[in-house]
């Protein structure tokens, strides 16, 4: 049950906070690469962006995946059923289809911000 | 006991009081993220930062202060501590302690912040605009937070309820949000030093 | 079965107990000292339609003067206000008042199952401060200096070079005193939904209607500050002279609106969800099943509004930002739309399996439906930057947003006043009458709204106070003024049967839909203390579970969970429901009143640059807090 709770808990919120933090560093980084005090700051701005993605995107994949493991082994049981058990089982399932989009919306800023021409006006 | 025969067991859980202050501290917090984000982003687009004539900050005191502010976290701990063990003398103690870690920090501030004021005024420009409203946010949270310990040192003067232990470990939260707060900002103001 | 009738004489005895101790004082003064959440939600009611009413003809002159080019109904400085205020208005002092405070207010406690809100008189002064904000806005149009830089209110614009009277001020000012009301009814919400809902109600058996508003409730709580960061920034600019938007001394002028729309954003969302509580709640009560996909709704409520903090800048498509900053926000845009998908399948399958009956509430929910994915498809165009960059700054975006907010929020909030009228009143409103405001509203809407999708398109912008006859303008405008005198037609009718129904329309009894929650276990209207006895929850649709209720009645015979000794409530642990403690609740008191009038002049002193006056008013305040917290529970 405790293993549960800590998969479950993981798989609900660690993506959700891998999603802020890809958003704000990613478009942060482009704000600290393009304006006056780029040349101070010296960051490439591909660079940062494949790593801060990359990074945030395997650790929302790895919530994915604790949630899926949650699903799995309560199997035997309904997300309407009493708590803990019913809970938990309900929250992996949001969990679930949460984290399918935070991976998306991460796999997308990778691919268009490295993918795009710096500092363009678009 | 009220009105109800125990049909079921009653398990422990923080009190609604708890969580209006974890409301509180959420909202204030992210009113300090707006505030921190302002200061980067009007930082990015300067050439030079602190701009050219306002001193660059000094970095030793102001954390020595920080430090003191974080160190009063331990009595409200363990006046929160004390409170819910009902020992009422301690639970004074301890809040005493704290206030005056927290009144000695910041009669400090505010005279370095008035001095500051006559170096370099608000309306100067960006830098400044920014500067002053990021601190003196943080200052009126700090003073808000010392008006909190008054009152509650006020209500035990009649001892302890479950309302005025409740309103400790309330308001011990508080005192941390704030220390931390206060924390990330002075790292921000600070952070102009750097580069 | 209603609680109103119990079966022993002990039981009677005790209940009659429950309404001596919970009862409220008579007349005015029992309105302003009141911290019942029923009589709370009804002030705000009210309050909100008067405020309505003032954004409708608002509208309705904006209309009237666009019906015709080169009209002269109203001059380009009084078109600046009319539609300065009505954006104002329909957003922050109609659309979040009306779903959070009244809708909200009178109902969670009841769905949950609650005797009142966590913290009851917080509540009053979410009100009370509510109405100040409002006042204080109105009066600047009363003296003829109500903002006018639109609701978005950019800078430079809005700065002190460009528009140096009052009128920005007022603005800044209002907005963040608002700001106030909503923060304090968020955090309200969040506290009561999580620690004091019946035991039983673990989060997989909470009714949607709480998800949706405990989702509302974050997404007010993290969007308000940003706006009062940037307001007090604006305020600052203009009074202190500081340069957070002056480029000429390192300021920026985009800095508003990124602050603007990190708020901006997630409040439309905010405006909507609540919305959708309401259509999944009164889905399921029509089409007697479960609501299909339960915990995927739940989270599509949720994610809506947490992804909405992603989107922001997407409004700014047409500012000249880098692509590569953009592309995060029509990264988050192109995703943000999927859990409302989901949603909008859920609810039309719902429809397909259940037995549907099309009474009025859910006519208005089926309009919504409609209104909702029309509008949602023209949202998902401007994704695409090239498209908004073309599109921004005219009548599609006007045609969109009004498709979404009348839509999505205002005709769930129309459905929502019939399906809980009876419950708030006893009676049962006309139904014919019923059915007829809303086809009229349903046309009116269509018939003012879509053609503004094409004008735009023709290239006409929005915040124009009248153009001219040769760009082939002018018939789509008669069409849509025309269509908005329909609207306004078939509001008057909807208000109309409303009122009549309240006059002369039979009892309804406590459960005329054969409902799904908690709300129609109760009498019609509820009593005072809402729950004779503390519900047992099994499910998310306790009204349909007959065993539970019988065990209701079971308790109140042997005086389980039922509460008398003082104003008490029972608290919960946070996730799982289980019961906590019991708690004694504050009753009537003269302090949330007293505050919001300390604040209002803490606010005007700071508007008339008496700034050492404003401190000392603050101070007022804090002594207002002060003896609000003098007395504790126990002691009142």
């Amino acid at each position: 049950m405790r293993r549960l709770e800590i998969l479950q808990w993981t798989g609900l919120l660690v993506g959700a906070l891998m999603w802020g933090v890809a958003h704000i560093l990613g478009y942060g980084t482009t704000e600290a690469t393009c304006n006056s005090a780029a040349p101070v700051l010296g960051l490439d701005q591909h660079l940062w962006e494949g790593v801060i993605n990359g990074v945030t995107a395997a650790v929302s994949l790895g919530a994915a995946l604790a949630a899926g493991a949650v699903i799995v082994l309560t199997s035997d049981v309904s997300y309407e059923d009493d708590a803990p058990v019913g809970r938990i089982r309900f929250f992996a399932i949001a969990a679930l289809i949460a984290n399918v989009l935070f991976i998306m919306m991460i796999v997308l800023y990778a691919v268009g911000s490295i993918g795009n021409t710096p500092c363009r006006q678009a | 006991m009220s009105g109800y025969i125990a049909s079921s067991v009653e398990r422990p859980s923080k009190p609604a009081a708890w969580w209006g202050m974890v409301i509180l501290i959420s909202s204030e917090a992210t009113l300090f993220g707006a505030f921190i984000g302002t200061y980067f982003y009007l930082r990015f687009r300067a050439p030079t930062w602190p701009p050219d004539g306002i001193p660059e900050p000094r970095v030793v005191v102001p954390l020595i202060l920080v430090g003191v502010l974080l160190l009063s976290s331990i009595p409200m701990q363990l006046a929160s501590n004390a409170a819910r063990a009902g020992r009422l003398a301690a639970t004074r103690l301890f809040v005493v302690a704290a206030l005056v870690l927290q009144a000695g920090y910041f009669a400090y501030e505010v005279h370095d912040f008035s001095d500051q004021l006559k170096t370099f005024d608000i309306s100067r420009d960006a830098y400044s605009s920014i500067y002053y409203v990021l601190l003196g946010a943080d200052h009126a949270h700090v003073a808000l937070g010392i008006l909190f310990n008054l009152w509650l040192l006020a209500k035990l003067v009649r001892g302890l309820t479950t309302y005025r232990v409740h309103a400790t470990q309330a308001i011990a939260w508080y005192w941390h949000a704030v220390n931390l707060l206060t924390l990330v900002v002075i790292l921000t103001l600070l952070s102009a030093a750097i580069g | 079965m209603a609680i109103a009738t119990p079966p022993t004489p002990a039981a009677e005895a005790r209940v009659e107990r429950l309404e001596v101790m919970w009862q409220s004082r008579p007349g005015v003064l029992g309105w302003l000292m009141t911290t019942d959440h029923k009589r709370i939600g009804l002030l705000y009611f009210w309050t909100t339609l008067v405020l309505f009413g003032a954004g409708g003809i608002e509208a309705m002159l904006m209309r009237t003067q666009l019906i015709k080019p080169n009209n002269d109904l109203v001059s380009p400085e009084t078109y600046d206000q009319l539609f300065t205020l009505h954006g104002l208005t329909m957003i922050f002092f109609f659309i979040i008042p009306m779903t959070t405070g009244a809708f909200g207010n009178y109902l969670i406690p009841l769905m949950i199952g609650a005797r009142d809100m966590a913290f009851p008189r917080m509540n009053a002064l979410s009100y009370w401060i509510f109405l100040a904000s409002a006042i204080f806005l109105y009066t600047s149009l009363a003296l003829g200096m109500a903002p006018n830089a639109g609701w978005f209110d950019y800078v430079p614009l809005a700065n002190k070079t460009f528009t140096p009277g009052h009128n920005i001020d007022f603005y800044a000012l209002a907005v963040i005193f608002n700001s106030i009301a909503s923060t304090l009814t968020a955090g309200q919400f969040i506290v009561t939904i999580l620690k004091s809902r019946a035991p039983g109600m673990s989060f997989n058996r909470m009714p949607l209607f709480c998800f949706a508003f405990l989702a509302a409730s974050f997404g007010l709580l993290f969007a308000l500050p940003p706006l009062s960061a940037d307001n007090i920034f604006l305020f600052l600019d203009r009074n202190v002279g500081t340069h957070f938007f002056d480029p000429s001394h390192g300021g920026a002028a985009l800095l508003w609106q990124h602050l603007f729309w990190i708020f901006g954003h997630p409040e439309v969302y905010i405006l909507i969800v609540p919305a959708f509580g309401i259509a999944t709640s009164i889905i399921p009560a029509f089409t007697q099943r479960k609501l299909v996909a339960f915990p995927l709704v739940a989270i599509a409520e949720l994610l809506v509004v947490f992804i909405g903090f992603g989107v922001w800048a997407h409004h700014m498509f047409a500012t000249g930002m880098s692509t590569t900053a953009l592309i995060f926000f029509a990264g988050a845009t192109s995703m943000v739309v999927i859990p409302s998908t989901i949603q909008v399948f859920a609810w039309c399958m719902s429809f397909v399996l259940g037995v549907a009956r099309f009474k009025t509430p859910l006519l208005f929910i089926a309009g919504f439906i409609f209104m909702f994915v029309t509008g949602g498809l023209t949202g998902i165009m401007f994704v695409a930057i090239p498209f908004d960059q073309q599109v921004t700054d005219t009548y599609f975006i006007i045609a969109h947003f009004h498709y979404i907010i009348f839509g999505a929020a205002v005709f769930p909030i129309f459905g929502g006043m019939y399906y809980w009228f009876p419950k708030v009143t006893g009676k049962l409103y006309f139904e014919r009458p019923g059915q007829i405001s809303f086809w009229l509203i349903f046309a009116g809407t269509n018939l003012l709204f879509f053609p503004m999708h094409l004008v735009g398109l023709l290239g006409m912008p929005r915040r124009v106070y009248t153009y001219p006859g040769n760009l082939g303008w002018t018939t789509y405008n008669v069409i849509e003024t025309i269509g908005g005198y329909l609207t306004l037609v078939g509001i008057l009718v909807l208000f109309g049967n409303l009122v009549w129904s309240y006059l002369r329309a039979p009892a309804a009894g406590p459960d005329p839909w054969h409902g799904p929650t908690l709300e129609w276990v109760t009498s019609s209207p509820p009593p005072e203390y809402d729950f004779a006895v503390i519900p047992k929850v099994s499910s998310a649709y306790p009204n349909w579970d007959v065993e539970d209720r019988e065990e209701d009645r079971r308790k109140l015979a042997s005086g389980v969970l039922l509460l008398d000794q003082g104003h008490e409530q029972v608290e919960v642990t946070p996730v799982d429901g289980w019961l906590s403690r019991t708690v004694e609740m504050p009753h009537e008191s003269p302090w949330p009143v007293l505050l919001a009038l300390c604040l209002s002049l803490v606010f005007v002193m700071l508007l008339l640059q008496h700034f050492a006056i404003a401190g000392l008013m603050g101070i007022l305040s804090l002594l207002t807090l002060l003896g609000w917290h003098s007395k504790e529970p126990q002691e009142a």
